[in-house]
């Protein structure tokens, strides 16, 4: 779930946001394309588009939903909306290195999903 | 006999309502948690659990999330087996008509048949 | 065979009848806490059709001073007893 508790501050141009512990922005007003991008920066990733894709899926599915997918939701959504080809967790994989459901919510402005480790 | 599932790993049974308490929140979670990693999982909506799926709900007064963008998520957890207790329902003067979702309906027998049907039963 | 676990007396709760819905004919039914009311004469009407399937925990009787109150067709077990229809039941579900 989402703290509200602003742990550091993400510098962009000449603003700065609040993260939570784990980097989660704390504010999900905040997102911007270039926020997203200053936090693909730290986790070493460049967005392509094939990764703005996924993040306009995250996004989506908390606009409906309301919370951020584990994995298994994440997969079934992205090929849901990208086609069987990418909703496959390799693809994922290869996008989000690590935990894709964890760095790709991070990514698109969510918060942590709650239902995975 | 009718069969009204497949037996699946794990049966959440949720007894409460939206907004009056953690109940149906946190049985839902468990549900959630459970099928990400997996598992097959039912949920029984019994007693005043099944108005956790009327149509129309919102935020509660104090800005509590509701239940339904959950409820609607769940096919997406492919957690696809949504029981309820008939009795459930006729007690409150409601048919699953006016669900939000498509859900089978129990009678005390099948009721009772789905509980020992699941090697695993959590209660909320 | 299932046991059933409720803790909730059935003069102020209407978990007894999930408890009861949920129950198939050869499931056993305990009653803990303040479920053990439901061991007395006047409430044991609730579970009607249970003779013989229905106990109660010895000691939540005793620490509400209903030992000697229950109802003759309820079988009083102690922990030790708990465990063993436990052990004896495929599982255990809670009704609380």
């Amino acid at each position: 779930m989402a703290t509200t508790e602003i742990y550091r501050y993400l510098p962009v141009g000449s603003r700065r946001y609040g993260l939570d512990p784990e980097g989660y922005l704390v504010d999900m007003n905040d997102w911007s394309p270039e926020v997203a991008e200053a936090l693909a920066q730290e986790e070493g990733i460049e967005l392509t588009p094939e990764q703005w894709e996924i993040l306009q899926v995250l996004r989506d599915f908390y606009a409906r939903y309301e919370m951020a997918p584990a994995m298994r939701p994440l997969v079934k959504a992205v090929g849901r909306a990208l086609g069987p080809e990418k909703g496959r967790s390799i693809h994922l994989m290869r996008l989000f290195p690590g935990s894709p459901a964890k760095v790709a919510a991070r990514l698109a402005g969510l918060p942590k999903p709650t239902h995975c480790l | 006999m009718q069969e009204h599932h497949d037996d699946s790993d794990l049966l959440v049974i949720l007894r409460h309502g939206p907004h009056g308490s953690s109940w149906l929140r946190e049985g839902l979670d468990a549900a959630l948690v459970a099928a990400a990693f997996g598992r097959r999982v039912s949920l029984l909506f019994m007693g005043e659990g099944v108005t956790a799926l009327l149509p129309g709900q919102q935020v509660g007064p104090l800005g509590q999330k509701g239940t339904a963008a959950t409820l609607e998520m769940l096919e997406m957890y492919d957690i696809e087996t949504l029981l309820v207790e008939e009795q459930g329902l006729s007690c409150l003067g409601l048919s699953s008509d006016d669900l939000m979702l498509e859900v089978a309906c129990l009678s005390p027998m099948a009721l009772a048949r789905v509980l020992c049907g699941h090697r695993l039963v959590l209660t909320f | 065979m299932l046991l059933h676990v409720v803790n909730r007396s059935p003069a102020t709760s209407r978990v007894y009848q999930q408890a009861l819905a949920g129950m198939s004919p050869d499931d056993r039914l305990l009653l803990i806490e303040d479920g053990v009311q439901g061991a007395l004469p006047q409430l044991v009407r609730y579970y009607t059709g249970l003779e013989g399937r229905l106990f109660a925990l010895k000691e939540d009787l005793e620490s509400r001073g209903l030992l000697g109150r229950c109802d003759a067709s309820v079988q009083v077990v102690d922990v030790d007893g708990f465990v063993e229809l436990t052990e004896e039941a495929e599982r255990t579900v809670s009704w609380y």
